[in-house]
């Protein structure tokens, strides 16, 4: 047996603990049915949901929240959440650590491209004048306002509210 | 057809404004079945299950529970048409629900615009209404052409199962639900062997979607269908406009045409291509078209 000294870094997995979601890392007991089901395990070797559970249970915060961290290339399929048979929800601890790696400005900048409009507009879809003209060349009713302001009394922030960048992506 | 059901539609971004066809499919066809459907101001994104919650999950959650709380101030039932609203909205109940601690938190958020989550709201998707609620018999009586011999590979995704615990759908491993469905719109469902399979759009890399994507249409293909039938708007762009990357890519063509199960009820209620907005997709379905009597 080899004598390597395995260390556990608690203070991480306390933080972990405190992000909606991440709590259930706990129950992991490394068993790999959400190995058997995961389509990116399938697909890539860079990708492995219980090891990925196993980084937490170590608390390695380096490998999960780092810079180009295997976490991101989940689906976000459920695959797991419906076979563990632990309730850990695989994926859920997972989206919990990326919540961390945002925090700690370690996601992939495309991340921010692909979720920053919805406290801006309220909406996750840029709306463009191509879309208007379809939907009533299909007949379809007007777009409703969407009520922006509610949104981010509730967010707690005052995100930028830039509406001309409505026609950027318009082709 | 007696009283209609009135439901209040949660349309999300993907539909009205990515792939408005599908709304259109939607709003020609479901009064044919007794459904009345009800348009509401106050929703806003669900918000989207994937980046959004990847960014900030107690916002992911808070904004699930307004648009919930919006909800339950009409009285009506909810549905929806997109796999991932119906995720974001079951899932945010379900977790608001089995802590209520957590929603405490939430619910002291929305009280700045004096609302609240209460937990009295039904959501619903479509395909799950008509068969829980109305049965599965209205959309037979509602057809006036045959789609007798068009074989649909039935795709399934994943939000609309997954997790079972919440969604409550059918069995995630053997479901039947839009099997059953597309034989009461008349056509032949055929099995593929990755009906379940991700389309790969929430995985952040530049090549493992695609080849996700690939080998759902060589499953197709193996199968025989004359056209690939799905249910979720994310799916769609993976695999409409995701064929034309692939031949693009990697130099594959299958030209399989993608439709909404909706649309294909919608053909087979009467409308026309254009009515039920398939002109609007890349791979043109023309050889199904050509089947219908
Ligand atoms: S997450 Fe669940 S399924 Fe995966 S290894 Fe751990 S206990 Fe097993
Ligand atoms: S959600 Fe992610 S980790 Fe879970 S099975 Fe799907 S791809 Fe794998």
């Amino acid at each position: 047996m080899s004598k390597k000294k395995i260390t556990v870094d608690f203070r991480f997995r306390d933080k972990l603990n405190k992000v909606q979601g991440g709590k259930h890392h706990n129950y992991c007991y490394q068993c790999s049915a959400c190995v058997a089901v995961c389509p990116a395990a399938r697909f890539t070797k860079n990708f492995n949901p219980r090891i990925i559970l196993l980084k937490a249970l170590l608390g390695m915060e380096e490998e999960l929240i780092g810079e180009n961290s295997a976490i991101w290339l989940c689906t976000n399929c459920y695959s797991c959440y419906e076979r563990c048979p632990q309730d850990v929800r695989p994926i859920e601890v997972i989206i919990s650590l990326k919540n961390m790696a945002v925090e700690r400005r370690t996601a992939p900048p495309n991340l921010t491209k692909l979720s920053e409009n919805i406290g801006k507009t309220g909406v996750s879809v840029t709306v463009t004048s191509a879309v208007r003209r379809m939907r009533q060349e299909l007949g379809l009713p007007e777009l409703k306002d969407i009520p922006i302001e509610e949104l981010q009394t509730i967010l707690g922030e005052q995100e930028p509210q830039i509406f001309q960048e409505e026609e950027k992506n318009d082709k | 057809m007696g009283e209609k059901k009135k439901v209040v539609p949660f349309w999300g971004c993907m539909m009205p404004l990515k792939y408005p066809q599908m709304e259109l499919a939607i709003r020609r066809t479901l009064p044919n079945i007794g459904i009345e459907i009800v348009d509401v101001d106050g929703f806003t994104c669900c918000p989207d299950p994937i980046y959004f919650k990847a960014r900030d999950k107690m916002k992911w959650l808070t904004i699930a529970a307004r648009n919930l709380a919006v909800a339950e101030e009409i009285g009506l039932d909810v549905i929806t048409m997109c796999s991932g609203c119906i995720s974001t909205l079951k899932e945010a109940q379900y977790l608001l629900d089995e802590d209520p601690k957590l929603k405490d938190e939430i619910n002291k958020k929305l009280k700045k615009i004096d609302k609240e989550y209460k937990g009295t709201v039904s959501v619903k998707h479509a395909v799950v209404m008509i068969r829980d609620e109305l049965g599965i018999d209205v959309v037979k009586k509602s057809l006036k052409k045959s789609l007798e011999g068009i074989k649909v590979g039935i795709h399934y995704g994943c939000h609309l199962l997954k997790p079972s615990q919440i969604m409550h759908v059918d069995d995630a491993d053997y479901p039947n639900i839009l099997e059953d469905l597309v034989m009461a719109i008349g056509a032949t469902p055929v099995y593929q062997k990755e009906s379940l399979l991700c389309c790969g759009k929430g995985c952040m890399d530049a090549d493992i979607p695609l080849e996700m994507t690939e080998a759902i249409f060589v499953a197709i293909e193996e199968s025989g269908a004359d056209c690939m039938g799905l249910i979720c708007p994310t799916c769609f762009s993976s695999f409409d406009l995701g064929q034309l990357m692939i031949a693009r890519k990697k130099g594959k063509t299958f030209n399989i045409p993608v439709i909404y199960i909706f649309q294909l009820l919608g053909l087979a209620q009467g409308l026309t291509a254009e009515e039920v907005g398939l002109h609007k997709h890349r791979i043109k379905a023309d050889k199904v078209l050509e089947k219908i009597v």
